[in-house]
């Protein structure tokens, strides 16, 4: 009987038009999802109509060694870019928020750039770079995703910067300042004040660098020299015949994983640690 | 939160990684295809670095010009509906259950993780001349019928002779459709972080002097967001006017977006310097809007300080 | 500064090759110069390869071979335009084999390394395109005309009006999203020659397009076959080999190069300037013009091959196919696509550019 109490005035969660709204717009963004779940178990090799129940998409996925090694380059990409971007997104972030120097403005234009900038002239911009300065191709691996992990960086972490900058704008200075007065440290004030203030704008900046990096295709294009093929590559070169049904089922195993590690990624939050307070 | 350069140690320790970064893998880069702009096709491959403006000249005419209008209409109407699905979207996660907040952010950026490519297909699987959609129409169609000969009217045939599927494919409706689907999540981001850490007394305040929900929300809970609004428009806005991939699969005969056109040049028309012109320009515009912004607010902020 | 890397030996191939030195004098410190890496880079078409031709390849010669795809040409020249970035062997359509060559992005190739070359068919060891083909050798050919549904539509449809001028299938017509190709297919329906640079008439192609649009469903990207399956469209412009994949799955559907002529089309087999393992990869493509090996590729993928040693292992019902191999007429009256130049490529995207944004 826990939430038969009315609604409160702020519990907007509980409202019906928002629960019908979000409902929809769930439905929306679900129902092609479901669609290409269920047609991963189609047997056909064009999927376009229902021909029958398989599994032999999946076997086929697991053995294209091809296939796994584009899945594997795109999540090791995808994770390093994300690393690096929440770093290089918050120091941007907080030198925008804290300080006020001459160039300020212009710095703010040039961190918005690579944002601005259509993707394709980015991609052949970087194409370019790593051509005329004679970039190694033939690294060992993870070595070799290097050239693409920095174009990924270099267009993932503006978009962390203005994530965590929106955070940031809500700060109350006050809070940091009674820190100072009670006698914290810089380093105390920013790990026990500033960053779990910040929290949100990192977690919702770290999602948003990680889905940028992997689902990027025309950047990678560009950047990426031969045997370093990723995901969105494969895919979109193997369009001219077809999205086949290992295409979804191996899709599907992305959004399996990605969960699983999103789960846990929760757990390890969520456990109970000692001696943690909450700012604010 | 402006503080002067007293602390230089912190100082250079924020701003020298990203600069440094920005500098190497970044404007260099972009400075080679600026170059680029100016030059002109030299044969197959080479370029000629003449520092002529006329790329850009050519750039100016009309059919270009409309091509450029059409692609911000699209941008713009794409960008209204995922503010407005967004902030319901960031609303509900907000207030919602604390302990469903991080489990629905998840649920909303998942479909965000799986191929562009596969899922425009999935989309139009559903939505095309015999998709899933059309499909459950159709079947209501036969029911609806199958009710009417019942009662005994189905000679009339008042559902119309023939089932005819919606077109919801290939169209510029379609476009924009799949630019909100992509787009929704770097709306609901930054909207999410903003009104996460609002300060709810302000809304208790408001609602307790009598202002009603919607009063409340408009005069209120925007302005305190407005913020992380911007900061959404801006990151839907831009990449949805650069986007090639979906008016590609999704559009009609005339759903062609400065992107494609940019795309092309750099493909099949072999003429970067042309191509890079388009995107620069491209590029000034959004650019100049920004700083429009940004002159917008600190002239607000100074009028605020002097209050 | 212009960078020159690309023609003759790259930067990034010497650093290569000076990599594969030092590891040959590292692990066989007897041998003199040594021979590259058992490595081979090879740039193609999705699918288009046999299924096991690789593997075989790899277990015949210990070259350990690594495929990466691309989807059109246009990506291919824009990937390799600045330079080769370490690829050994591509599969370039014969139009971009001419602007390659142009361009000395090609290396020759060394005829005595290719024992196989008398397997391929007398007609296609010469061409236009490669006069004494120095720089390439054919891989597959085939024609682009229509794909169509049988039960949807009158006869067989072998005219481009029904796709290009005509109201008859309005909304149901796919055409499709590469504009040289549209113009070039427009010019042989208004009787032109294909690679016509007439301004007059690419306007005259134009104009017609702009107004047969509204007939027009989508201008399909690489995806006419899969619309034509699925019942978007009745009618659609394809190459024959994604026609004959959809014909698999559904007997309703078939093709017909139009009376007016069609596309030909001939993808070669190139090693592109800069390549790191040259030798490789004439072996490899070698290996590629072998009788059986060409028989599985051609058995797999079901493309026309222009190896006459592997057709003669190849089934009737695949060498009387008349979707895969057109009589003699049809062949007669299409044409090959050819390189004009840069006006002539400006002309055509502008005049593409005006067909999209009408």
């Amino acid at each position: 009987m826990a939430h038969h109490h009315p609604i409160q005035p702020l519990e907007y969660g509980r409202r019906l038009w928002l629960r019908l709204t979000m409902g929809l717009t769930l439905l929306f963004l679900y129902a092609p999802i479901v669609v290409l779940v269920v047609f991963s178990f189609n047997d056909s090799r064009r999927n376009i109509v229902w021909r029958g129940f398989t599994t032999r998409y999946y076997e086929k996925a697991w053995n294209n060694d091809s296939l796994i090694e584009a899945f594997t380059n795109s999540l090791t990409i995808a994770l390093i870019s994300t690393a690096v971007s929440i770093v290089l997104g918050t120091m941007a972030a907080i030198m925008l928020w804290r300080f006020r120097f001459p160039g300020r403005s212009a710095c703010e234009g040039v961190i918005a750039l690579p944002i601005i900038i259509p993707e394709i002239c980015m991609g052949v911009a970087m194409l370019a770079f790593f051509a005329r300065t004679g970039w190694p191709t033939d690294l060992p691996w993870p070595l070799n995703l290097g050239a693409i992990t920095i174009a990924h960086i270099s267009f993932s972490f503006p978009f962390v910067t203005m994530v965590v900058r929106a955070r940031l704008q809500r700060f109350n200075i006050e809070l940091e300042e009674a820190a100072r007065d009670l006698g914290a440290s810089g380093w105390q004030t920013f790990r026990d004040i500033l960053l779990p203030y910040m929290k949100p704008g990192l977690i919702a900046g770290a999602l948003l660098a990680f889905t940028l990096s992997l689902d990027d295709f025309v950047i990678t294009f560009f950047t990426a020299g031969p045997d370093q093929i990723t995901f969105p590559v494969k895919v979109y070169s193997m369009v001219r015949f077809s999205v086949t049904p290992e295409v979804n089922a191996a899709s599907t195993v992305l959004i399996l994983i990605t969960l699983l590690l999103t789960a846990i990624a929760l757990w390890l939050q969520n456990r109970p640690r000692r001696g943690e307070i909450e700012a604010g | 939160m402006d503080k002067p350069r007293r602390n230089p140690r912190v100082f250079s320790l924020v701003a020298i990684p990203p600069s440094v970064w920005l500098l190497a893998f970044f404007l260099v880069p972009l400075t080679l295809v600026w170059a680029m702009s100016f030059g002109q096709k030299a044969g197959l491959i080479d370029i000629d670095y003449v520092w002529s403006l006329d790329n850009y000249a050519r750039a100016m005419d009309p059919l270009y010009l409309r091509v450029f209008a059409k692609s911000f209409w699209f941008a713009a109407l794409t960008t209204l509906i995922c503010l407005g699905l967004g902030f319901v979207v960031a609303m509900s996660i907000t207030f919602g259950p604390s302990r469903w907040r991080v489990p629905l952010l998840i649920l909303v950026m998942l479909p965000f993780w799986t191929n562009l490519l596969v899922r425009t297909y999935a989309l139009i699987a559903v939505f095309r001349t015999r998709g899933v959609v059309n499909g459950g129409l159709e079947q209501l169609w036969e029911w609806g019928n199958g009710l009417l000969a019942i009662i005994g009217l189905g000679h009339l045939e008042l559902l119309g002779a023939r089932f005819e599927p919606l077109q919801l494919l290939y169209n510029n409706g379609a476009v924009v459709a799949g630019l909100v689907y992509v787009h929704l999540p770097f709306m609901v981001l930054p909207l999410y972080a903003s009104l996460d850490r609002m300060d709810r007394s302000c809304i208790e305040a408001s609602l307790d002097l009598g202002a009603g929900h919607l009063r409340t929300i408009l005069s209120v809970m925007i302005p305190m967001a407005m913020p992380g609004i911007v900061t959404g428009v801006i990151i839907t806005f831009v990449p949805a006017l650069g986007s090639f991939l979906t008016p590609d699969l999704l559009g009609g005969t005339d759903s062609q977006m400065i992107a494609n056109v940019i795309e092309r040049q750099f493909k099949s028309a072999n003429d970067w310097p042309f191509g890079a012109a388009l995107s620069f320009i491209l590029m000034y515009v959004t650019f100049f809007a920004i700083a429009l912004r940004a002159v917008w607010i600190s002239r607000q902020r100074r009028l605020r300080g002097s209050l | 500064m212009k960078n020159k890397s690309g023609r003759g030996v790259s930067r990034r191939s010497f650093m290569a090759g000076l990599g594969a030195v030092a590891a040959g004098l590292k692990f066989a410190p007897g041998t003199v110069l040594a021979a590259e890496d058992k490595k081979l880079n090879f740039y193609n078409w999705d699918t288009y390869i046999g299924e096991s031709t690789l593997g075989d390849f790899t277990a015949e010669t210990g070259i350990d071979v690594t495929m990466d795809l691309y989807a059109d040409n246009d990506e291919l020249f824009a990937k390799l335009k600045e330079g080769n970035p370490g690829y050994d062997v591509i599969v370039p359509t014969n139009d971009f084999v001419e602007r390659m060559i142009t361009a000395n992005m090609l290396e020759p190739l060394v005829g005595d390394l290719i024992p196989n070359i008398p397997n391929i068919d007398p007609t296609f060891r010469d061409a236009a395109f490669d006069p004494g083909r120095r720089f390439s050798l054919p891989y597959m050919w085939g024609t682009i005309g229509i794909g169509y549904r049988k039960s949807r539509v009158d006869g067989v449809p072998d005219s481009w009006k029904w796709l290009l001028d005509s109201d008859r299938y309005a909304g149901k017509v796919a055409l499709m999203g590469d504009g040289t190709t549209m113009i070039q297919l427009t010019m042989k329906y208004l009787g032109y020659p294909l690679n016509d640079t007439d301004p007059a008439h690419i306007r005259e192609a134009q104009d017609l397009l702009i107004r047969n649009k509204p007939n027009v469903k989508v201008f399909a990207e690489d995806n006419g076959q899969d619309l034509l399956l699925s019942g978007e469209v009745d009618i659609c412009m394809e190459w024959n080999g994604d026609i004959l994949q959809v014909m698999a799955e559904d007997d309703d559907i078939g093709y017909v190069v139009p009376r007016e002529g069609g596309l030909l089309w001939q993808d070669c087999l190139c090693i592109p300037a800069g390549a790191p393992h040259p030798a490789n990869a004439h072996q490899f493509i070698n290996h590629l013009l072998d009788a059986k090996v060409g028989a599985e590729i051609a058995d797999f993928i079901q493309y026309a091959t222009p190896n006459a040693a592997a057709r003669r292992l190849l089934p009737a019902e695949y060498n009387s196919n008349p979707a895969i191999f057109p009589p003699a007429e049809t062949i007669r009256r299409s044409e090959v696509a050819t390189y004009q130049g840069i006006e002539y490529t400006r002309a055509i995207d502008e005049a593409w550019t005006r067909v999209m944004a009408a």
